[in-house]
């Protein structure tokens, strides 16, 4: 059997979300502020409590957890150059934050312009094949003989059921093209061809079924779910030929001028990064500290696909002092295979998690933020 | 059948190469006097003089094809083209609910079909192979005993020996029990004088076993989980006990 590190002989290892080329052979000591002090945080869950995805969440986010810690709080250094070998790195904090994504489901729909394409290759083609003999598929006057008599007659003798009434051999071959307006060329329209098709219309004794005594062909779901529908950007099989993005809530309090305010902002799964730590496991390390253990994910790559920086804010005077330390976040990206976030008992003050597509993601975002990740993103 | 069809290709015709129409090369000597249609002779001959090569390719002749709506095991559906006329394919097995596509589906695992029961009849009967290094240590220990077939009377009548005498052995350990059995395994080829010893000092108090048939099945731990109906044993039992 295959031996190839896949998803699957990762999960039966146990393993951390990370290969095994990427993981260090070494344990790590980790420092004691951000460790994973839970036990729902400390381990992927065994094979047998995983659950696959387009799973609504398990519990709805609507009560706020307190936040344990606030991930940066507003801190005053003063810069001093004659001990620190390095100025620059005290003014930064490094983040790494996993852009999760969930592929697209379907295909995507077909434009116009490639429906009527196949369209047209259709009708070509029935020019040029051989023609359908029916005798070679069916055997004269059984069941399925009669039943794709009938049809074939309510088709005007066209064996194909998606090409419209069109004779390639007759009189008129050469108008294969089709009038405004018409919908034979269209998917769906072919779709409904087809299960109208699949009906049966001659029992097994060879008797035509009456018209109220057919059964139809139960149709396939529709491209559109019951999450698209009403709206539910929590669930992951909506927007099923668009690719999802995981964004989470963020909440902090902020002391301005003696007044305590809450603030919230919208953002990917972001931590700090630690000493001994690279992104990409500080990535994975942070996707199941912030989202549960319930979800099966991959990291794509050690490298990052964005970057964000936000400026630290100096004090005026002299320059020396600095307010607020500035941030440079890394953005990995994350594909999710199975499962769904589970917000509770998270370490980082999330209260709420949407997967949003491109567009919804440009409402959300704030707008530096959203341009520094948009380059990664699909640009259909 | 009759004849072929017209469109068939044809053999490209041996006619333009004979040696008649194109100065032989002396360096390229052929078997039979052909020469062979390669592109250097071809730019020869053009040379020499005018011969067509052009023949006529007709358009190969392909099957009628329709489109069919497949539908796979989870729902998802996609056309193809295909030869077949049916509209609608369903497929029956395919990567949705194939394991090596979905490792983690559990219901994916074990498709054992043992509606009769034989299955879990011999599973009863021999055990399986999990059954071995689990914690079934006298069941294990009391089969080993019997195993070799010229030591069971051998044995049966030391255990019972040591079911009279032996009542201060009870309070041993289990695994003592073992390892001590077993020590008796390998000294029963011996003359059974030589083995009482050891047998009095280790065996149970009670030997529940009658026969050799009772320590076979008992050799399997009991599984609650089986499907079916009885296996031979228990429907003889049954039998039995209505007599």
């Amino acid at each position: 059997m295959m031996s190839a590190p896949g998803r699957g002989s990762a999960l039966l290892r146990g393993s951390y979300r990370v290969c095994t080329q990427c993981a260090r052979p070494a344990p790590r000591p980790r420092i004691a502020t951000t460790t994973r002090t839970t036990p729902r945080a400390s381990a992927v869950l065994p094979l047998a409590s995983r659950r696959y995805y387009s799973a609504e969440p398990a519990t709805a986010q609507q009560t706020p957890t307190t936040p344990e810690s606030t991930p940066t709080p507003p801190t005053t250094t003063t810069i001093t150059p004659s001990t620190d070998p390095n100025p620059e790195t005290a003014l930064y904090l490094i983040k790494s934050s996993l852009i999760l994504t969930r592929p697209p489901l379907l295909t995507r729909e077909q434009t116009p312009f490639e429906s009527a394409f196949y369209f047209y290759q259709k009708r070509l083609n029935e020019r040029l094949t051989a023609p359908f003999r029916r005798q070679f598929y069916f055997k004269q006057d059984t069941a399925a003989d009669l039943d794709f008599r009938i049809k074939l007659a309510e088709r005007h003798g066209v064996p194909a059921k998606d090409i419209g009434r069109y004779n390639p051999r007759g009189r008129m071959a050469w108008n294969d093209e089709l009038l405004t307006g018409s919908t034979t060329s269209d998917p769906a329209e072919l779709v409904n061809k087809l299960l109208a098709d699949a009906e049966v219309r001659v029992s097994e004794d060879g008797e035509p079924i009456a018209p109220e005594e057919r059964v139809p062909v139960e149709r396939p779901a529709p491209r559109r779910s019951e999450a698209d529908e009403k709206g539910d950007v929590r669930r992951l099989d909506r927007a099923m030929e668009r690719t999802l993005y995981l964004v989470v809530r963020r909440e902090w309090e902020e002391v301005v001028e003696g007044v305590k305010k809450k603030e919230a902002v919208w953002e990917f799964p972001t931590g700090l990064v630690q000493t001994q730590e690279t992104l990409h496991e500080a990535a994975a390390r942070v996707i199941t500290e912030s989202a549960g253990v319930n979800m099966n994910t991959w990291v794509v790559g050690r490298v990052p696909v964005a970057h964000h920086v936000v400026k630290p804010v100096v004090d005026e005077a002299g320059g020396t002092t600095v307010v607020d330390r500035g941030t440079k976040t890394f953005f990995l990206k994350g594909r999710i295979m199975t499962g769904q976030a589970d917000l509770a008992g998270n370490k980082h003050g999330l209260t709420d998690f949407k997967w949003l597509t491109r567009e919804e993601l440009q409402e959300v975002l704030p707008e530096e933020y959203y341009r520094s990740v948009r380059g990664m993103m699909d640009l259909r | 059948m009759g004849k072929l069809p017209s469109t068939l290709l044809r053999r490209p015709s041996l006619a333009g190469y004979l040696p008649s129409t194109t100065p032989a090369l002396p360096h390229t000597p052929t078997a039979a006097g052909i020469r062979l249609p390669t592109s250097q002779t071809s730019t020869t001959t053009s040379a020499a003089g005018q011969v067509r090569h052009a023949t006529f390719v007709p358009r190969s002749r392909r099957p009628y094809q329709f489109t069919q709506l497949v539908q796979l095991s989870d729902g998802s559906t996609f056309t193809v083209r295909t030869t077949s006329p049916l509209a609608l394919y369903k497929s029956a097995k395919d990567s949705r609910n194939h394991i090596l596509w979905q490792p983690t589906e559990k219901s994916l695992r074990n498709v054992e079909v043992d509606e009769a029961g034989k299955l879990a009849a011999f599973r009863e009967r021999y055990g399986s192979s999990w059954d071995l290094d689990g914690p079934a240590a006298p069941a294990a220990a009391a089969a080993g005993a019997a195993a070799p077939a010229a030591a069971a009377p051998v044995a049966a009548d030391g255990s019972k020996e040591s079911g009279e005498k032996g009542a201060a052995a009870v309070g041993k350990k289990g695994a003592e029990e073992k390892g001590d059995k077993k020590k008796v395994d390998a000294k029963d080829a011996k003359p059974a004088a030589a083995a009482q010893a050891p047998a009095e000092a280790a065996a149970p108090a009670e030997d529940p076993f009658d026969s050799l048939v009772d320590l076979i099945s008992t050799y399997a731990t009991e599984d609650k989980n089986i499907k079916g109906g009885l296996s031979a044993k228990d429907q003889a039992r049954k039998e039995k006990k209505k007599k």
